[in-house]
């Protein structure tokens, strides 16, 4: 009877000596405030990967608009090209 | 028993405190978040301001492109003399008898015959669109150009089609070929009677003799052919020696 209180002290003592270890780890977790700063960082993040998405497809479309655009002046400078040459005929 | 309970309570009791304290960020880590996420704000941002640059570049480049084409355009109708408004009114107009075409091309021969005067007159109307010197600019040129085409085969289908005359009796209509010739819906011409008689051979043998009810092609032309004129030549030589 005696050796088991002893090991149950023994088992006592080695719980107190893990769960203070816990405890020491809680005390070094970020605080409220250093979250709501990660948190808000995040966001941030989020808010500019929709800025970039949405600029990038703005300037695809701008580029198949400008492709469109040179086209119909090469167009328009063949035009005055080929008229020049009918009116010379 | 007891002393068994009490190992069982703090047992759990420490796997409950490891569970909370592995669930939770430790300050390294979170700091590393913190770094991590700013650097990829940072590169976020720029690349943000890059593009933005690139879309104000490009939208200068697109609105300068609208000028030079305006200009181009400009320069374009100034060398026939014309403008950007001119152009417009002459491009209606193209539409206009493209989309005339298209209705007569779409009729039966039968009903293009009787709306001949409106192949006419839009064979009329490309010819004088094709006076105005816009016609040189490519887009009107090659839509003229179409035109023709139309033209030309509603032209062709109303040459190729073979007006038909009923003979009527000779008491009512004194219809014979020398007076079928005659009629002005005919040939207006009553010496162009033998292109009857040798456009229908099948049907007639002799000149002299049609009956009621016979239905006769009217060859096209306003003037015999040699093999008509042989004809009407072996006709009034046999006549003459009867």
């Amino acid at each position: 009877m005696r050796k088991l209180n002893r090991t149950v002290t023994a088992f006592a003592l080695a719980f107190l000596f893990a769960g203070s270890g816990a405890f020491v780890g809680c005390s070094s977790s970020p605080d409220e405030a250093q979250m709501k700063q990660l948190n808000d960082l995040n966001e941030e993040v989020a808010s500019l990967e929709k800025e970039v998405a949405a600029a990038e497809q703005q300037k695809s479309a701008l580029d198949r608009e400008i492709a469109e655009k040179n086209a119909k002046l090469k167009k328009c400078n063949d035009d005055q090209a080929i008229v020049k040459q009918r009116l010379a005929k | 028993m007891k002393v068994t309970t009490v190992l069982f309570v703090l047992a759990a009791l420490l796997v409950v405190a490891i569970g909370a304290n592995a669930q939770e960020m430790t300050k390294e880590q979170w700091q590393q978040e913190i770094n991590k996420q700013t650097q990829v704000r940072n590169d976020l941002s720029a690349k943000v301001k890059a593009l933005a640059a690139d879309v104000a570049r490009m939208q200068n480049e697109s609105t300068q492109l609208d000028a030079d084409y305006q200009k181009c355009l400009d320069e374009l109708y100034a060398l026939v003399g014309s403008d950007q408004a001119k152009a417009a009114a002459y491009r209606a107009e193209i539409e206009a008898a493209e989309n005339n075409a298209g209705e007569l091309m779409r009729l039966s021969d039968a009903d293009l015959v009787a709306r001949a005067d409106d192949v006419s007159a839009l064979a009329a109307k490309v010819k004088s669109l094709w006076e105005n010197k816009l016609s040189l600019i490519p887009e009107f040129w090659d839509r003229l150009t179409a035109l023709n085409d139309k033209v030309k085969s509603l032209q062709g289908t109303l040459a190729n089609q073979v007006q038909m005359y009923t003979v009527g009796t000779w008491a009512k209509d004194r219809d014979c070929l020398w007076n079928i010739s005659k009629k002005k819906d005919i040939y207006n011409n009553a010496w162009l009677w033998p292109k009857i008689w040798q456009g229908n051979r099948d049907q007639i043998k002799d000149p002299d003799v049609i009956q009621k009810g016979q239905k006769l092609k009217i060859p096209k032309g306003n003037e015999l052919d040699a093999e008509e004129k042989a004809a009407a030549k072996r006709y009034y030589g046999k006549k003459g020696g009867a």
